[in-house]
């Protein structure tokens, strides 16, 4: 298991240090990614300074959800950016070489890039989380301080779940990238705001078919003790867990296609 | 027990068949309709350990199949592989750790990094010690020049830069077995030699070795053995004599003479020859320059000599050696399974 | 001129053959725009009245916003970028052909499928969601026109940021800050009259808002006659100062050419 974890890192490193060689281009991708979220709070901000309250929900409360996702796709593009390079590997026969390493073809993917742009969305989403926490009403026990960090890290595995489940689709529908992963990602982008602002499928989509809104919206609702929708939230890392089993399960269907059909 | 048995070995592609026109692809909605193409058909491989197997074979004939096979990449419809005892598709990881693997069009090379960190992550991914990863890299420093292509990152290397780093990735950690596809693409000459007698140092101290290749300097350099496939089925499996002995068996000799001589009288001399006059041909007629094909088991190369000088003084001549290149060639223009079907 | 239709009909053509990549593409704007309507649609429910916007002018505003933004939006940056970075450009730049005409047909090439999928996609929210108010003929000539200079305006700062190329190794950072700026001060998503009065003045003075903001606003009209015809003459010269601005760069960057890859 250590080894995995050291094994995985070394990888990582190796592409940062290659990526650090272009130091413009570096400081560019990390300031757009965190530029991008603080336009998307900018126009929440210009939206709330009419009206104070969206179905309830302040706007330092939406900003803590905005903020969810953020981190979690920071998350995503820092650690785990390969995802979306496994339908270029597919198409191009690197996957073979990948099989006959003896170390999980599933991290040797997750592992084969490094998303320097994370950076940008995890510093800045962290601010703006910390920022939205402090101005919203969360009671701030011991218990709520385990449970928050729980319901962080199992929104986290949620985010990079669904990322490695949905690439997973170019086993299945081959191209240079993922159409799968790419549509499904965007869909994601919708549980940025509460979701109750959504039509009832809209809702269902997101929270039972691909569950986004427990990488945010659900996970928040708990600490803010929101009735329904926190009862819900609760259930936060049982999803984590399913979602980890489903995206092993899609992965592993995949290879064994790719090893029973070729390419 | 053998380093690597397949018995039986097979795989068939299931292809859905697209139909034509409007009326065909509404169909294929609604019923899908298979062709199955069998890659491989019931291959059976012995290898010993230390052994070097060229596979031959066309293209399409399922050498990439075959050893993709045996590596584990794919599963077999039918049939059963061992590698080092391990079932390769199934053990992944203990098979994973004793083979090395080269597909020559493709690199196994981090795209973005330097060759060192390339082998740096191999290095970690192996578990190689220090000490012997320093051993191999001075190792393939010697022979294939390794040290300058270490800082260079992968995407900017020449094909036969690349070639050489990953023929160091496939070996770094002292495989068992290694499976070479094409493996000296891109190279000089120079560099070739090299590899190959470091191939033949392989398996000198009891790596097994299958090579794919077109190159016939590789098969004849390094190979004993050479399995031919094609359409999926094993033709001739034996060593490299063997197979030169059972359809290489023509030798050439091409003679110049100091006065022109009628072929009739080498005709006449030599009734098992086929004899070709020279380049500018009156349709018969005296000629100075023949080339003599013979079944170099009917006839030896001093008895057309001694034929050759009892009809004229030699000014010069040539004799080409059996190739496997004319075993390859005819095999490619599927001559070769004939003649195996021939003589069963 | 017959080349430059050439171009223009050849990138017709490749759009329908990758027909699923450009739907991906349009699936970013689509899901923005989804979010943002559920926001407003709460925001602006209950009769309300923002900044002279109600739900029906609002979701008129966010549509028009879509069009624009699906305009020139199929990666033409991310073609430039690509041969720039594989050292095809320098093939591209042999050619008997200007480089920005060339790709501006490309442009125009692709952007019937990009306006035809917008107003299906709009299509699609109008019936699930409801007619939107139309404006009068008049309003609606001046919207037409205000829709025309929309096309080439984003297609030179698409271009412009393509160019960048030139001069860095990796495209996607930029092609992010490119998106920042101008979704920013186009106003697509939120108008910009909800902006404190310094990023409106700002806006005023670039070029984004002429993107989108204005044929939107024309389209509710919150701009009629003289004003509406003041800001398309703007958008107007926007087209002309940034084309030659465009041909300035370009005549720099190419003394940039420097080929990467094997």
């Amino acid at each position: 298991m250590r080894r995995t974890i050291r094994l995985y890192r070394r990888q990582l490193g190796a592409h940062l240090r290659a990526a650090l060689q272009y130091e413009a281009d570096f400081w560019i991708l990390i300031g757009a990614a965190a530029l991008m979220q603080v336009v998307g709070v900018v126009f929440l901000g210009a939206i709330f300074a009419k009206i104070p309250e969206l179905n309830g929900w302040t706007f330092w409360e939406v900003v803590v959800v905005y903020a969810m996702v953020s981190i979690a796709e920071g998350v995503g593009s820092l650690f785990f950016e390969g995802t979306w390079r496994l339908a270029r590997k597919i198409n191009q026969g690197e996957v073979d070489y990948l099989l006959v390493r003896p170390y999980p073809v599933t991290l040797q993917v997750m592992s084969s890039e490094i998303g320097l742009n994370g950076i940008g969305n995890i510093v800045v989403g962290s601010i703006l989380l910390g920022l939205g926490v402090a101005r919203s009403d969360i009671h701030w026990s011991a218990g709520n301080v385990l449970l928050g960090i729980l319901l962080l890290v199992s929104a986290l595995v949620i985010k990079v779940a669904i990322s490695l489940g949905t690439n997973a689709g170019s086993f299945w529908i081959p191209g240079p990238y993922s159409v799968v992963g790419y549509g499904i990602h965007q869909v994601g982008e919708l549980a940025r705001y509460p979701i109750t602002i959504y039509a009832i499928g809209v809702r269902l989509a997101i929270s039972v078919l691909v569950p986004f809104a427990f990488v945010s919206f659900f996970p928040v609702a708990v600490l803010l003790g929101r009735g329904g929708s926190g009862r819900l939230g609760l259930l936060t890392p049982a999803v984590a867990v399913y979602c980890v089993l489903a995206a092993r399960w899609a992965f592993n269907r995949g290879l064994r296609r790719y090893e029973g059909a070729g390419n | 027990m053998s380093i690597i048995e397949a018995h039986g070995l097979t795989k068939v592609f299931r292809r859905p068949v697209k139909r034509e026109g409007l009326g065909g692809s509404v169909a294929h909605l609604f019923t899908r309709r298979y062709s199955d193409h069998v890659a491989v058909d019931g291959i059976d491989l012995i290898v010993e350990e230390g052994e070097a197997v060229a596979y031959v074979g066309p293209n399409g004939a399922g050498k990439s199949t075959t050893i993709k096979l045996l590596t584990g990449i794919l599963v077999p419809t039918a049939g059963e592989i061992h590698v080092g005892g391990v079932v390769p598709h199934r053990e992944r990881n203990a098979n994973a750790r004793q083979i090395g693997v080269l597909f020559g069009q493709r690199t196994q090379l981090w795209w973005d990094l330097p060759v060192r960190d390339s082998l740096g992550l191999l290095r970690d991914l192996y578990d190689i010690s220090d000490a012997d990863y320093r051993a191999r890299l001075a190792q393939f420093d010697d022979i294939l020049e390794l040290g300058e292509l270490m800082p260079i990152v992968a995407r900017k290397l020449s094909l036969g830069q690349r070639m050489r780093a990953d023929l160091a990735a496939a070996l770094l950690h002292r495989p068992r077995v290694v499976y070479l596809d094409e493996p000296t693409i891109g190279l000089d000459i120079s560099v070739k030699d090299r590899v190959r007698a470091f191939l033949r140092e392989l398996c000198a101290d009891g790596t097994t070795l299958m090579l794919t290749t077109h190159d016939l300097g590789d098969i004849e350099d390094v190979c004993q053995r050479i399995v031919i496939i094609d359409k999926g089925r094993k033709i001739f499996d034996g060593t490299i004599a063997e197979v030169k002995d059972g359809f290489a068996r023509q030798r050439q000799l091409h003679v110049d003479f100091a006065s022109p001589v009628d072929p009739a009288s080498l005709a006449a001399l030599l009734p098992e020859a086929e004899i070709e006059a020279g380049i500018d041909v009156p349709a018969q007629g005296p000629h100075r320059d023949f080339t003599l094909r013979f079944d170099r088991f009917r006839l030896t190369a001093g008895e057309v000599m001694t034929a050759l000088l009892s009809v004229g003084e030699v000014a010069d001549f040539r004799l080409d050696e059996p190739a496997i290149e004319d075993v390859v060639r005819r095999v490619y223009a599927g001559d070769l399974r004939l003649a195996a079907e021939a003589s069963r | 001129m017959r080349k430059y239709l050439t171009l223009a009909r050849m990138q017709a053509r490749s759009v329908l053959a990758y027909r699923l990549n450009f739907v991906l593409s349009l699936f970013a704007l689509m899901f923005q725009l989804f979010a943002m309507l559920a926001i407003w649609g709460v925001m602006l429910g209950s009769g309300r009245n923002l900044n002279g916007f109600d739900w029906g002018h609002m979701r008129a505003y966010l549509l028009v916003g879509f069009v624009c933004g699906a305009l020139v939006s199929q990666g033409a940056d991310f073609r430039m970028a690509g041969r720039i970075q594989d050292g095809m450009v320098a093939v591209d730049l042999t050619k008997p052909v200007d480089y920005q005409r060339a790709r501006f047909a490309e442009v125009v090439g692709g952007a019937w499928t990009e306006l035809a999928t917008a107003l299906l996609v709009c299509a699609g929210v109008l019936l699930l969601s409801g007619p939107v108010p139309w404006p009068g003929v008049p309003d609606l000539a001046l919207f037409a026109l205000s829709l025309v200079a929309v096309l080439p305006l984003k297609f030179l700062i698409v271009y412009m940021s393509g160019l960048v190329c030139f001069y860095t190794q990796n495209y996607l950072g930029v092609h992010w800050a490119r998106l920042i700026i101008v979704s920013l001060f186009a106003g697509a998503l939120v108008p910009l009259s909800f902006f404190p009065h310094w990023l409106q003045y700002l806006a005023a003075v670039l070029p984004f808002a002429s993107m989108s903001a204005t044929p939107a606003l024309i389209f509710v009209g919150q701009l009629h006659g003289g004003k509406a015809l003041a800001l398309i003459a703007v958008q107007f010269v926007w087209v002309v100062a940034l084309w030659l601005l465009a041909r300035l760069i370009w005549r720099h960057a190419i003394t940039r050419v420097t080929i990467h890859g094997g």
